[in-house]
């Protein structure tokens, strides 16, 4: 499942893992705003212990791309 | 060096704060570029330490605009301490990437524009606020065009912004609520790698990346204690595995660690920085549960022990618990709890300490010794907004108070323990080199002065010179160290008829020795050389003078209307135990 992803986002925008799928964006989440992306970015680069490419943080632009992404990285979040 | 939280922790935390302390403070930061976060991180930081802290954060980049705007938010924030931070890529524009596509002249006379606008920006400042200023200096770029023919360069790109840095350091040496933050320092010591982050950088223009805006926000903290007047002002440190390795009461005086192999000069380092400490004013002090005997001799035999009894403020080697000990420092320092740093390798101690009094700074040492100078140095609790010559001198001071106390209170009685101080008092000429000292005794001085006549520093160079005045200060030195010059004295000659003492002053440093009466027998044995047949003077009291009420029917003057006089066919003789010497 993607708990640990989930929780992630829901400490930095500061709303419940409830409010959180694959759909989920700044569109959807009122705090996720710029600020609050580059910090989600920042949590998770370090709790997934990768690095994105500047090109994958531009393609990105909800919680599924995310997802997407972290499994192009060999990250499994079914584990 | 000391882990830091998230970024993300802070921002969670700020919305859980109390904001009731004491002790407040309004915090604005402005800035060349994206510094979101750093208000949280300020409130958060505060509040563990229990201050109030109300931040304003410029908008993004518009720190000109705010500056020149006297109806701006910042100066409606009514700040406290305003941090502008500014980059070097901001502020050299194109010849960041481009340094050389102008020559030399012109390469100077860029910096000297954007000094000058910068200048322009704090002088303006200060006019529309009373906020202290904290401004950044700039970062010298690591790598250039050039190579490593950069350094070759007559006026080249590092050149511009080492320029730059030092014109700006000279130009705030004498603005009292300016101080210069030292970004360039900063970003070296914890990389420019690391503080810098490309993607950051790029996505939203930030250039101390996330991770290290807290360690940022640490080191400005330093200002923030100093301006609130809440520095530490002593050390209290435990001896066995902290000031050297091993226990000395089971180990012996030859088996602990200190100074020869690594570990041993692990302890040998942490001494030489807390005696760097101890010479800019921190006091130490020792809290320790040992065997007196045993841990004395290594204090004072010990061939590589850098701290020596003469360092430490107070001394508490005993079988009492810390708290209490601490307590007892408290006391005899006469300062606060708060106004303490708790050092001590054993967890046990450190919680007991937190936990008993938390006002005391108690810091978690690591278990290396070779990490502990690090750990001291990351502390900023000991910042002032000054360092003074008293400042310096202090430590030296407090333990010579020490010695003096305990031979106190071995004496008997007042006169054995002046007996045993070997107290010698040197009469100095009122020089260029004592006038200064002469003139702040004059202004300060407010127990034990018989006229407290306060005279401007231009008055005391003319009576120096003019040969109707005897004008000198006295040194006062005791077996325990030097009290440098404590006392003044000014007697109007009159033409030898009758002399008038106008000035005779004794620091509290040095009361209650009976070092006046030394004094008064020399002015009244060059009297009697010059054959004059009285002195006069006059008893002026104030709020403050009580201590020198007595002195002058103590020493043999009589009164006579208004004024007191001592006629020197009556001898008067001073304490035996006082050498005086002149010079």
């Amino acid at each position: 499942m993607s708990e640990k992803l989930y929780g992630i986002i829901a400490k930095v925008m500061d709303i419940s893992i409830s409010e959180i799928n694959d759909d989920s964006s700044p569109e959807t989440i009122p705090s996720w705003d710029s600020f609050n992306s580059y910090i989600l970015l920042d949590e998770l680069e370090s709790q997934f212990q990768t690095e994105f490419t500047i090109d994958e943080v531009t393609e990105t632009k909800n919680v599924s791309d995310i997802k997407k992404h972290l499994k192009i990285h060999g990250i499994n979040l079914d584990d | 060096m000391p882990e830091e939280e998230k970024i993300s922790y802070y921002l969670k935390k700020s919305k859980t704060l109390e904001n009731n302390f004491e002790k407040k403070i309004h915090i604005s930061i402005l800035s060349s570029f994206t510094l979101n976060g750093i208000e949280e991180i300020f409130q958060v930081k505060c509040n563990e330490k229990n201050i109030s802290c109300k931040t304003h954060l410029g908008n993004y980049n518009q720190y000109n605009q705010e500056i020149l705007d006297p109806n701006s938010d910042l100066y409606k924030s009514k700040s406290d301490l305003t941090f502008l931070i500014l980059d070097t890529q901001n502020i050299l524009e194109d010849l960041w990437y481009f340094p050389y596509s102008i020559n030399d002249k012109q390469r100077e006379n860029f910096i000297e524009r954007k000094f000058n606008e910068i200048k322009n920006l704090i002088s303006i400042f200060l006019k529309n606020s009373n906020s202290k200023l904290i401004l950044s200096n700039f970062f010298i770029p690591t790598s250039s065009p050039y190579g490593i023919v950069e350094s070759k360069s007559n006026f080249g790109l590092q050149k511009m912004i080492l320029k730059l840095n030092d014109s700006l350091q000279n130009y705030i040496q004498n603005l009292d609520s300016v101080y210069l933050f030292d970004m360039n320092g900063f970003i070296s010591k914890y990389g420019e790698n690391n503080v810098f982050d490309p993607k950051q950088y790029l996505f939203g223009d930030i250039k101390i990346s996330l991770d290290y805006i807290p360690y940022l926000v640490n080191n400005l903290m330093g200002y923030v204690i100093a301006i609130l007047g809440i520095s530490k002002r002593c050390i209290v440190l435990d001896l066995d595995n902290t000031l050297w390795g091993g226990i000395v009461g089971e180990d012996g005086f030859d088996g602990i660690k200190l100074g020869s192999d690594p570990s041993g000069k692990a302890f040998v380092e942490f001494q030489k920085y807390l005696l760097a400490l101890q010479s800019r004013g921190i006091l130490l002090a020792i809290n320790s549960k040992n065997n007196f005997d045993d841990a004395i001799k290594v204090i004072e035999e010990h061939p590589d022990m850098v701290l020596k009894k003469e360092h430490f403020a107070s001394i508490k080697i005993n079988w009492n618990d810390k708290v209490s000990n601490i307590k007892e420092i408290s006391n005899e320092l006469n300062f606060g709890l708060d106004n303490f740093v708790f050092i001590d390798d054993d967890p046990l101690n450190r919680e007991f300490m937190k936990s008993s009094l938390p006002e005391v700074l108690t810091i978690d040492l690591p278990k290396d010794p070779s990490k502990y100078v690090r750990i001291i140095q990351e502390i900023n609790e000991f910042n002032l907004l000054k360092i003074t010559d008293e400042d310096k001198q202090r430590g030296i001071m407090y333990s010579q108070q020490r010695e003096r106390k305990t031979l106190e209170d071995s004496s008997n009685n007042l006169e054995d323990f002046l007996k045993n101080m070997d107290l010698k008092i040197t009469i100095k000429k009122a020089d260029s080199f004592t006038i200064p000292r002469i003139s702040q005794l004059i202004l300060k001085t407010n127990q034990f002065n018989l006229t407290t006549k306060r005279y401007s520093f231009e008055e005391i160079q003319t009576m120096s010179t003019d040969p109707n005045f005897l004008m000198g200060c006295v040194q006062v030195e005791d077996k325990f160290g030097d009290n440098g010059i404590t006392a003044a004295f000014i007697v109007e000659k009159n033409n030898s008829k009758e002399w008038v003492i106008d000035t005779f002053l004794l620091s509290c440093r040095v009361m209650g020795r009976q070092i006046e009466k030394s004094i008064l027998s020399y002015i009244i044995k060059i009297a009697k050389e010059n054959n004059v047949p009285k002195i006069f003077t006059n008893f002026i009291p104030t709020k403050k003078n009580q201590p020198i009420e007595n002195f002058l029917p103590d020493c043999g003057f009589k009164k006579e209307k208004d004024y007191w006089f001592i006629s020197l066919i009556d001898s008067f003789k001073g304490p035996d135990f006082i050498k005086i010497e002149e010079k």
